[in-house]
Order: C-alpha cells, then sequence, then structure tokens
C-alpha cells in the first residue's frame, strides 16, 4: 500500500497501510513516542482501502480492512480516516488475539496490581481509566485487557483512548492539548477525540501487573455499590471477552483463575468525582 | 442415620461418606445456563454497520410487536425507521434497552424485527455479526 | 416401563469449577460452557457411574442424599432434559 505505519502497543504490533496519506499521517501525530516493532514484524495488519477503486478521489470512503474483516462493514468518510485505522486495529485484536484472553475492559495499575472495569459502552470505563491515569494510576488501556494464559497477569494495551462525547470536555480540563488528536463529528459512534496515554502508560508498556479488582462501574445512577456473585462475574467477562470461545479450554481455565482470584463490585455513579472515589476505596478494601 | 454408607465397589462407586441434603428443587426451576458469548460488547468499537427497519424487501411498512413487518398504520405497530439502525443501537435493542431518539414503546418491536432476520434480508450479516461467538 | 436410558460424559471431558456454590461446566467435546446449580451436578456425577433412566437415576440420588419423595420424579427428569438440551448428557 502507498503508505505505512508500524506501531508496538504493549506485547502486539500492527503494521497499518492506507491509500490516503491523511489517515496515516492523524495516526502518527497520535502515536507520537510510540515505538517500531523489533525487527519490523507485525503482529496484525490493517489496511485503509477505498471502497470502490474511483473512492479513492471522488466522495472518498475507507472501508476497512486486514488480516481480518466483518462483512457488511460500512466504510467511513476519509475525514473519519483516523478513527478507521482505530477500528480496524480493534478488529484485528477482537477477531485474531489468541495468546492472551482478551477482554473488553479498561485497566489500569498501581503498585504492580491491576483494576479491570468492564461493562457497556458508554458505562464511563474509558473515562474512568484515563482519569485514573492522570490521578497517579498507570493507564494500562481503555478498550482491551489481556489476560496472559499461563500465570494470568494482566498485560498493558495503551492504545488512545477513546473519548465520546461529553467525555472529551472532561479530559480537555485534564491534560494539554497536545496530547489529543483531532475533533471527529458526526461519527458512527458520535463525536469522538482521542487522547494518548501519558509518558509513564507509555515508558511501562511493557510491564504486566496482577489483577487485583474487577469493576462493573454505571454512569449516570446513585452512588452505590453492589456486590456480584462469582458466577455471574464469570459469564459476564465472556460476554465482555471475543475470544473466550475460540480459546477453548484455556480461556476457561484463564477465566476460571481469574474470577476465583478477584474481588469484585459493581459500582454506580452520577460523576466521575464520585466513581474515583469509589474505585480508591473499593482498592483499599482489596489489598 | 449416623454412620458412613460404604459399598465395595471400583474407583467408579459412588460413595460420599456422609448424607447430605439434595435441595431438587421444583420440576419447573431451571438449572442450567449455558453461555453464549457474542462479540456484542465490542461490536461498535469493532464494526460500522446498519440494519434498515423495515429492509427494502418491505419498505414502507410498519412492524408489529412480534417483529414481522405489516401494512403502514396498522394500530399498535411501530413506525418504520427514517434511517438504518447502527450496529450499537440494534445492540442495545437486542439487550432490552431503548437506544437515544428510539420510541421506547417501539423497541421491543424493532427487537423483534432484527432477531427475526435471515440470510439474503438486509442488515442480516450484522445482526450475526454482533451475536457470532468467535 | 423404563424411560430413556442417559449416559454422561466421563470426568476428563468436562472441566469444572465451583464459584460461589455454584458449578462452571467447561465441556471439552461440544467447547461449550454451562453454569450449572445442584442438583445438576450431583446429578451428573452419579451418572457417570454408567448409563441409567430417570428411575435407576433416583435409586442412586436416594443413595447418597436426603430428599424430599414427593416431586423428586419430577424434578430429576426436569433436570435430565435441560442437561439433554445442553449436551453435557444424552441419550444412550
Amino acid at each position: 500500500m502507498k503508505h505505512r505505519l508500524s506501531l508496538q502497543i504493549g506485547p502486539v504490533s500492527f503494521r497499518i497501510g492506507s491509500a490516503w496519506a491523511e489517515p496515516l499521517d492523524a495516526l502518527a501525530r497520535l502515536y507520537a513516542g510510540y515505538s517500531e516493532p523489533e525487527d519490523g514484524i507485525a503482529d496484525f495488519t490493517v489496511r485503509l482501502e477505498p471502497e470502490q477503486i474511483w473512492r479513492r478521489w471522488i466522495r472518498p470512503s475507507v472501508a476497512i480492512r486486514g488480516d481480518y474483516i466483518l462483512p457488511d462493514a460500512l466504510p467511513l468518510a476519509l475525514a473519519h480516516g483516523l478513527l478507521a485505522a482505530e477500528m480496524g486495529m480493534n478488529l484485528q485484536m477482537a477477531l485474531g488475539q489468541k495468546r492472551f484472553l482478551l477482554l473488553h475492559a479498561a485497566s489500569a495499575e498501581k503498585d504492580g496490581r491491576a483494576l479491570i472495569m468492564t461493562g457497556e459502552s458508554g458505562a464511563g470505563k474509558s473515562t474512568l481509566a484515563a482519569l485514573l491515569g492522570e490521578r497517579g494510576w498507570r493507564l494500562m488501556g481503555d478498550e482491551f485487557a489481556l489476560l496472559d494464559l499461563d500465570e494470568g497477569r494482566l498485560h498493558p494495551f495503551p492504545r488512545a483512548v477513546s473519548l465520546k462525547n461529553k467525555a472529551i470536555a472532561v479530559m480537555e480540563q485534564e491534560v494539554p492539548g497536545d496530547r489529543f488528536g483531532p475533533r471527529l463529528e458526526d461519527t458512527p459512534k458520535g463525536t469522538i477525540r482521542h487522547l494518548r496515554p501519558n509518558q509513564e502508560a507509555l515508558g511501562r508498556m511493557g510491564e504486566s501487573a496482577r489483577p487485583a479488582l474487577i469493576l462493573f462501574p454505571r454512569f449516570g445512577a446513585a452512588e452505590a455499590i453492589r456486590g456480584v456473585g462469582q458466577a455471574e462475574i464469570f459469564m459476564r467477562l465472556t460476554q465482555a471477552s471475543t475470544n473466550y470461545v475460540t480459546l477453548g479450554a484455556a480461556g476457561f481455565d484463564a477465566l476460571a483463575k481469574l474470577v476465583g482470584a478477584c474481588p469484585a463490585a459493581a459500582i454506580d455513579y452520577p460523576d466521575t468525582g464520585t466513581a474515583i472515589g469509589l474505585v480508591e476505596e473499593l482498592w483499599r478494601e482489596a489489598a | 442415620m449416623s454412620g458412613t454408607d460404604e459399598k465395595a465397589g471400583g474407583a467408579d462407586a459412588f460413595v460420599p461418606s456422609r448424607r447430605t441434603v439434595l435441595v431438587l428443587g421444583a420440576a419447573a426451576a431451571s438449572t442450567v445456563v449455558t453461555i453464549r458469548p457474542a462479540l456484542a460488547q465490542t461490536a461498535g468499537s469493532v464494526l460500522n454497520c446498519e440494519i434498515p427497519v423495515p429492509g427494502p424487501h418491505a419498505a414502507g411498512s410498519a412492524i408489529a410487536a412480534d417483529g414481522t413487518p405489516v401494512a403502514a398504520g396498522t394500530l399498535g405497530a411501530a413506525p418504520p425507521l427514517a434511517r438504518p439502525l447502527r450496529g450499537e443501537e440494534a445492540r442495545l435493542l437486542l439487550q432490552g434497552s431503548t437506544p437515544p431518539g428510539i420510541n421506547p414503546s417501539s423497541a421491543q418491536a424493532y427487537a423483534n424485527y432484527i432477531r427475526r432476520l435471515q440470510a439474503g434480508m438486509s442488515g442480516f450479516t450484522c445482526y450475526a455479526s454482533l451475536q457470532m461467538p468467535r | 416401563m423404563a424411560g430413556p436410558r442417559y449416559i454422561a460424559d466421563p470426568e476428563d471431558c468436562v472441566r469444572s469449577v465451583t464459584l460461589d456454590g455454584l458449578s462452571v461446566l467447561f465441556h471439552r467435546p461440544s467447547g461449550m460452557t454451562h453454569i450449572v446449580a445442584s442438583p445438576a451436578p450431583e446429578i451428573l456425577v452419579a451418572l457417570r457411574q454408567g448409563p441409567a433412566d430417570a428411575a435407576e437415576l433416583l435409586r442412586r440420588l436416594r443413595e447418597a442424599y436426603d430428599f424430599d419423595g414427593d416431586e423428586a420424579a419430577d424434578a430429576v427428569d426436569a433436570r435430565l432434559a435441560e442437561l439433554e438440551q445442553a449436551g453435557l448428557v444424552r441419550r444412550a
């Protein structure tokens, strides 16, 4: 492909090819400070291609392709090319990752132990993780948490944080402007702005952590902490995993070990300040 | 009854050493839940897809509560959607929620319409992608 | 008037963990995972002794456990049907 960029993100590397320069220019700016994969070999390939040949120039339309694709996927406008690159990387992970049990979760580390936050989109886990990353925690990732199949440790996957709608303003108040990508309006996911994790997250992206607390956060309800039964946690985590089924017995064992070892709670919160308070409180109790 | 119940037998002998109470439960109770994981929670992050409601094969039809297309204006039926559902919205409907911009009293009808999608109908692979375990 | 006889796969076909009093089972042959509550796990163990119909299963369970007799036969039938649908037991 005409334009290429390679990125190492935690233990996983990507090669992104694009028919247009713009998305990769934006990606390179957003991922300033990330390294290229050692020995140049990428785990996954993403390709941003014109939907039809002539759509490279006329009302350009970016189809997300790569090692793995989903049928019926609609293209995105070229103005949203950066989002297409991000979705492409997510897609490769969701469909192709076999080294780790993949959980759709945000994670952060403190003192060598990891907090896992999982739940439906819009629950606020990306924003919470990003905030924790600015408040004494190390952000490990906002989209995917990688659980080692052998040792049960959690590995970082610090992609750019995907902030949606109101969460953008929240983080714009916390973090300098040069860590943000462009503001993308009217995307299929609403308004999006990407945020690069801070220096600590980047510098330590090779360090795994022992899972110590699982939270199911829910934004928009009165402050509450609720216990969750272990069997229900197991079930919810399978729902949050894109590769639990493909991993078979190894996935079962890894998840059973995680659930057996880790306390968990569901937390409801009306605002992020309350959320951070609940997180810190439960983290102390889990120590 | 105190004491142990023992039977001579091989390795397969069913020999608990103490009697415990086993709650058999009511016949109607359910004791087996099969986990059916799907791409569902991640779908919005990986897939940009759409489901028109109804599809072109039934353009203009309203949607009955059970998800079947019916004549426009049928009493109690949900109106056709002006724009196709995004994957995220379909996922929310399938889990019983109402996405923003959708009338809550129509949500169930739209969810059932999605569930009834067959191969070849517009949006089927979008729906399948949301559901398929990998 | 024996009913259908059922078989459960041997122990090495199923990985099992107990979480919170419930059994979470990974059934290797199907690759599927199930969460099962009592008496389903106990029925599987009893069935591993050898193929059995519902009546024989009830006898095996009575040897090991105390339980109320009235609805027992109906309950065991229902549990077997559930386990069959999940693929954890099948007809001999």
